[in-house]
């Protein structure tokens, strides 16, 4: 089936938008969407869900004859599977040429840089090695594919477990993980790729594009780093010309938004791991009455719901001191009106509006669900964030909700279902 | 601060869901009853129903007695069904979930939150132009095949006087032929060869789809998210059948603005939405 | 292979070239009289073909026609025997295809498509003899190719490899240094823009050090660009006398 076409009207108006520093969905040029990431029931199992761009990775693993040249290296396999599933754009069964770029790609930044110790697959010399296969889905496709696949398949890598085995003599036994705890894999680094738009001939630059970002930027770079600021990739694509200099911002920004990603990955993994060990229920089957797999979900508040009247009162006391100095004058558009408890609003300002407005509405169903707690906090949070506007001229801000899965008894027992998965799980991370 | 406008564009021959003739089929139930007995004729029972969510499969039937009276003249009820419920023999039965909808005097309906467009006869729908090939253009409305717009369906337009339109531009078209068999048709005028309202559009907004739902409640004659959406900006707002819509506003913010909240009004509740639109309104003015 | 010194302490490498110092290239241009132009180039002993058709009208699927630009159709193949190992399939596998995707994304830029709506240019290259460094041979050969064509372009697209050992980036690396572990960047480069028309690199590499590498690389290209444009002239000098003028 063939993709829907893009207007004219809308190409301009993306275009326009962009060059205004505005985004669909009020992002800023620099932010990724929110990245969420949840685990299935068994390891090695990981959804990433990157805005609406939704893929799932799955590691599995088998005991095969090496590669000749390399008998004491266990063999690494990726493969990203666009299905027809997540755009009406994907055919079956035909390697496309994007599918050729994502594959290759993927397996540039994860094999080539040698984040996994292959030889620690060995069993046997020569004889037996495990081969870890790593399967990418593509669930559903709102842009950015390949940060999504990056982020599931080094997720996933790193949440795996192999059995163990054991050699005695020229008999090698897998022991069932009932037997004998499974073995992580054993990871030297874990590489994430950002992705860069460019538009206008490379005069602008956004980061993370949505699929209708996608389909109007003039190209694309690549550029897979770890969080020790080591490149393992940078892959070009799309016919633009880029500069040298153009490079090297965009290797700086992936530098932070990589020790980000990392850092979420590592939390994501953490509170994984606590809900296992608690026995909680966990995976793909757990989210479904939560609400979170269902398209008619509402976008996950980055309002933190957790503590309300702790993390409120924390806020207001820092939000008490507004920056007394503005870098620059700030003018606001004519209509620019008050948000929140009086303090200076962000309706106007250059940057920050969309984002305001996609706060008042996650604030507004926070509310709907939370009363009048969440009411405050989102007024206190629209307080402090009115502050960092106009401190930051090029905000590195990132939002981030990871929701685990466990269950939690300090739910309200009035809210629906989808509030109480919003609250427990809710570990956010803010920085700068 | 602001004036409360909001220019809506929409044929006039385009009311309510009502008048989409080809969808509605009507079901005569030729049932006599026996005086006496308590046959439930089906239109009320249908009428006990509004409202409800009815699922695939639920059925109505016209509870007939074998006994035929003879004496008195029962009139046949006629019942107009709509969009997800079907006649099969003398049983009515739902195919689409969703909730049931009455219109008086007699019609019904299923309401669905549907995504993919079904082109109906009269219907208006924004297009996009893909190609241009000999006498028409193939336009792309989100249906299952592309519709053909002749360059005469314009306003005006003659053998010499062709119309301006480029591959990738939006037109706001009505559907003179729209069938299961044949190629569905658009064109840009009435019948009496006006444009009204019809035509290419679409210079500096913006084009988004939100579900066929959230484009019937727009489009219903006392429409709340409308009214909502009056209050914010002024802005001029195209509504298409198959759920496309397209905003233009004074500035690129307000018309992304406009469009968050559309697009988000798909999944609210009312009170929801009216909480979102005032916080809104208050920031702005 | 960790064994290999790829960079001695008096700064050579394995075939005895100093660090900065490129393979040698020898190229000929117009080499078949069929092709609406065609090139041959070697680099150190890499050799690579190219051949190039067009602008001609679609063939195959007319639904990938442009309307406001030619497509650039590449194809890259490995002749069976030019590597060590013989291949099994010339072209058609991941690594191919690749490749093929980015000459094409290569010439996309390089190439004033925008002359051409609704047609199509071909680019075929094989790889006779492999030895490192054949995406950037494959480009070198394919811009004389187009050269020769006849077909309007920005500029030359020159394109090198470059490695990094020692915190000293080596240039044009061959086959050895490439499996040797080495990181490695390709680029490709319009020199008189300083504009990159590809950028390609694996392995781990320190973000401080790109800057120094993509120098190296684009220093490299601007080498590479000087022996095309002598290649070029010399041929339209022999041409010119040929034809008597």
């Amino acid at each position: 089936m063939k993709d829907t076409p893009l207007a004219n009207c809308e190409r301009d108006f993306l275009l326009k938008a962009i060059e205004e520093k505005k985004r669909l969905d009020g992002r800023q040029t620099y932010d990724y969407r929110k990245i969420k990431i949840t685990f299935g029931t068994d390891y090695g199992c990981c959804f990433v869900d990157l805005g609406r761009t939704r893929v799932m990775a799955q590691v599995s693993c088998e005991l095969v004859a090496p590669k000749e040249n390399r008998p004491n290296e266990g063999i690494m396999f990726f493969n990203i599977e666009l299905s027809p599933m997540a755009s009406p754009a994907f055919e079956q069964g035909r390697q496309s040429e994007l599918s050729v770029k994502l594959n290759r790609q993927l397996e540039r930044c994860l094999r080539n840089s040698k984040c996994i110790d292959t030889e620690s697959l060995c069993v046997v010399s020569g004889e037996k090695v495990w081969q870890i296969r790593v399967d990418v889905h593509m669930l559903n496709h709102d842009g950015n594919l390949m940060d999504a696949a990056s982020i599931a398949a080094i997720t996933a890598l790193c949440h795996f477990r192999r059995p163990d085995v054991a050699i005695q003599g020229d008999e090698v036994t897998v022991f069932s993980p009932e037997e004998r705890d499974p073995i992580p894999l054993s990871i030297y680094h874990m590489p994430i790729s950002v992705s860069f738009s460019f538009f206008q001939q490379g005069t602008y630059l956004l980061v993370d594009p949505c699929e209708r970002e996608e389909r109007v930027m003039d190209g694309l770079l690549m550029i897979a780093m770890n969080k020790h600021r080591e490149i393992c990739s940078i892959q070009s694509s799309g016919g633009i010309m880029l500069l040298k200099d153009q490079v090297m911002r965009c290797s700086k920004i992936a530098s932070v938004k990589v020790s980000e990603i990392t850092e979420l990955i590592g939390k994501a993994l953490e509170n994984d791991k606590k809900a296992r060990k608690a026995g909680g229920r966990c995976g793909f089957a757990e989210s479904i009455p939560q609400e979170r797999i269902t398209a008619l979900k509402m976008e996950e508040s980055p309002v933190e719901m957790m503590d309300v009247t702790e993390r409120a009162n924390d806020i207001v006391q820092k939000a008490e001191a507004p920056p007394q100095t503005v870098p620059s004058p700030v003018v606001p558009v004519p209509g620019v009106g008050q948000v929140g408890q009086g303090l200076q609003n962000t309706w106007g300002l250059e940057d920050d509006d969309e984002e305001e407005e996609e706060e008042e509405e996650n604030g507004n169903r926070g509310e709907e669900q939370e009363g009048k707690a969440s009411k405050m906090e989102k007024y206190e949070k629209e307080e402090s964030r009115g502050g960092d506007v106009v401190e930051i001229s090029d905000s590195e801000e990132e939002e981030v909700v990871i929701l685990h899965p466990e269950t939690s008894d300090k739910a309200p027992v009035n809210t629906g279902s989808r509030s109480s998965s919003h609250q427990k799980g809710a570990a956010k991370s803010k920085k700068k | 601060m602001v004036t409360e406008s909001c220019f809506f564009r929409t044929a006039e021959t385009h009311g309510s869901v009502s008048c989409v003739s080809p969808l509605f089929q009507s079901v005569k139930c030729q049932q006599q009853h026996v005086s006496g007995s308590p046959a439930v004729p089906m239109f009320s029972t249908l009428k006990d129903r509004v409202g409800e969510v009815l699922l695939p499969g639920d059925e109505f039937t016209c509870d007939t007695d074998d006994t035929i009276s003879l004496t008195e003249h029962v009139k046949p009820e006629k019942v107009v069904c709509g969009p997800g419920l079907r006649r099969s023999g003398d049983r009515l039965v739902v195919c689409k979930s969703g909730v049931l909808r009455h219109k008086q005097p007699n019609v019904f309906w299923i309401d669905s939150q549907q995504r993919r467009y079904v082109p109906a006869k009269g219907e208006t729908v924004i297009g996009i132009v893909t190609t241009k090939s000999g006498d028409v253009f193939k336009v792309d409305f989100g249906g299952s095949e592309q519709a053909s717009l002749s360059y005469l369906a314009f306003e005006g337009a003659t053998k010499r006087n062709r119309p301006n339109v480029q591959v990738g531009d939006l037109v706001f078209a009505q559907f003179s032929i729209a069938n299961k068999d044949m190629e569905p048709e658009l064109v840009c005028i009435d019948s009496s060869g006006r444009a009204n309202g019809l035509g290419v559009f679409g210079g500096g907004g913006l084009l988004f789809r939100v579900s066929l739902g959230l484009v019937r409640r727009l489009l219903a004659p006392h429409s709340e998210v409308r009214s909502d959406l009056e209050q914010l900006f002024p802005c001029e707002l195209v509504v298409g059948m198959n759920g496309r819509l397209w905003v233009r506003s004074s500035s690129v913010q307000q018309t992304l603005i406009i469009a968050n909240l559309l697009q988000s009004c798909d999944t609210m509740t009312a009170p929801q939405r009216r909480e979102l639109f005032r916080r809104v309104k208050q920031g702005v003015l | 292979m960790a064994g290999l010194e790829l960079l001695s302490d008096q700064g050579y490498r394995l075939d005895g070239r100093k660090a900065t110092e490129l393979r040698k290239v020898q190229a000929r241009m117009g080499v078949f009289a069929q092709a609406d132009g065609s090139a041959y180039l070697e680099q150190g002993n890499t050799k690579a073909l190219a051949v190039v058709y067009g602008p001609h009208e679609m063939r195959g699927s007319r639904s990938r026609t442009l309307h406001d630009r030619a497509v650039i159709n590449c194809q890259y193949s490995m002749a069976t025997f030019s590597t060590a190992e013989r291949k099994r399939r010339p072209h058609g596998d991941r690594k191919s295809t690749e490749m093929s995707l980015h000459l094409k994304q290569t010439f996309e830029a390089a190439v004033m498509t925008q002359l051409y709506p609704r047609s199509q240019i071909d680019i075929y290259v094989k790889i006779l003899q492999s030895d490192g460094g054949n995406y950037s041979v494959c480009v070198n050969a394919a811009t004389l190719a187009v050269i020769d064509a006849g077909i309007p372009m920005r500029d030359y697209v020159c394109a090198c490899t470059v490695g990094f050992v020692d915190e000293t980036p080596l240039a044009d690396l061959c086959y050895a240094e490439e499996s040797g572990g080495v990181s490695s960047l390709a680029l490709a480069l319009l020199p008189r823009g300083g504009q990159i028309a590809l950028l390609q690199m694996d392995a781990r590499l320190h973000q401080d050090h790109l800057e120094t590498l993509i120098e190296a690389a684009m220093t490299a290209c601007k080498g590479v660009s000087k022996v095309l444009d002598e290649v070029v002239r010399q041929h339209l000098q022999e041409v010119s006398v040929l034809t008597g003028e």
